[in-house]
């Protein structure tokens, strides 16, 4: 049984991702930031399939949170770890607060470094592993009233590429998934006119669906894609 | 202290694969990395993850790491000066 850590994995993508790698027999541990009654639900929908699950609250912004949080888990560590924590506060930037965009590259940009940083140690000595990052076409198409969720994005594209490199010799794989626009708490705060031009730029015409996401995680975590290192996987509906 | 120069000199082996070596060969004094055993600032990641989980300390940058890595000696110093109490 391979053991996966999913940020972000009590809801939205991060969940059905947990979720699928968990229904293949994988034990998932999934990191949540603050919705403590969401992660409970999680718990309860998870074991209720019969899976191995448990959602541990954990500032991964936190260098000293992430450090408690490997230490306790064991020197077994993970031999999956996906990044799919985060979350918007979208402003024009002129608008926006220092503090708002501290705060968003932190959770991405900075949660994903910390989290493959203490991650990588297990995979380094078992030589093997896989890193994924959830990332979003914010980060190549650019979106108004997105700088700072598309710079941490964009960012962890950066990251994954170097990281690849850096880890490639240990037999661990570094890549970034980009989903699209998948209807999820996190979008539902989109405004209806924006919403509008967005699934009119799809060319599959159509939101997507945190399973169609959460496969290609899957595929990204499998034998499979072992020849597949430092790139950018799109499942967006054709948008990028 | 001599041991623990014997220690991490079979670690070093045995984390970076390096068969064909044996701990005699490895010189107390002589640089681990770039030259000496011809290593690289790759292979340095994974003796630091060996070192940290067979001593508990840690290599916190690379500055500590260009130091602690400069030869074996400098690294059992390392080692023994941090290392938690058994």
């Amino acid at each position: 049984m391979r053991r996966a850590l999913v940020t972000g994995g009590t809801k939205g993508i991060g969940l059905a991702i947990a979720r699928t790698l968990a229904a293949r027999g994988d034990e998932v541990v999934a990191l949540y930031a603050s919705d403590d009654a969401a992660a409970r639900a999680a718990e309860e929908a998870m074991r209720a399939d019969g899976f191995a699950y448990r959602a541990l609250r954990c500032d991964v912004a936190s260098a000293a949170a992430v450090d408690a949080l490997f230490a306790a888990e064991g020197e077994r560590g993970f031999e999956l770890v996906i990044h799919a924590a985060g979350f918007t506060r979208d402003k024009l930037m002129l608008m926006m607060p220092e503090r708002d965009f501290d705060d968003v590259v932190a959770a991405h940009l900075k949660g994903g470094f910390l989290v493959a940083k203490q991650a990588l140690k297990a995979m380094i000595s078992r030589r093997s592993g896989r890193v994924v990052f959830i990332v979003s076409p914010t980060a190549t198409l650019g979106r108004i009233g997105q700088t700072n969720y598309g710079a941490a994005k964009a960012g962890l594209i950066g990251l994954t590429r170097s990281l690849a490199r850096e880890v490639a010799r240990f037999g661990i794989t570094v890549n970034c998934l980009c989903a699209g626009f998948v209807e999820t708490a996190m979008t539902a705060s989109l405004p209806q006119k924006a919403r509008a031009e967005l699934l009119a730029a799809i060319p599959l015409g159509r939101a997507g669906r945190a399973e169609e996401v959460a496969a290609a995680a899957e595929w990204l975590c499998s034998d499979g894609a072992s020849y597949v290192t430092g790139t950018v996987l799109a499942v967006d509906g054709g948008l990028t | 202290m001599t041991d623990l120069k014997q220690d991490i000199k079979e670690l070093i082996i045995s984390s970076l694969n390096l068969g064909d070596v044996t701990p005699d060969q490895i010189v107390d004094d002589a640089p681990l990395f770039q030259e000496g055993l011809g290593l690289d600032s790759i292979d340095a990641l994974e003796l630091a993850v060996a070192i940290e989980r067979k001593y508990r300390v840690t290599i916190p940058d690379e500055a500590v790491g260009k130091k602690v890595f400069s030869s074996v000696s400098a690294l059992a110093q390392y080692v023994s000066e941090n290392r938690p109490p058994a």
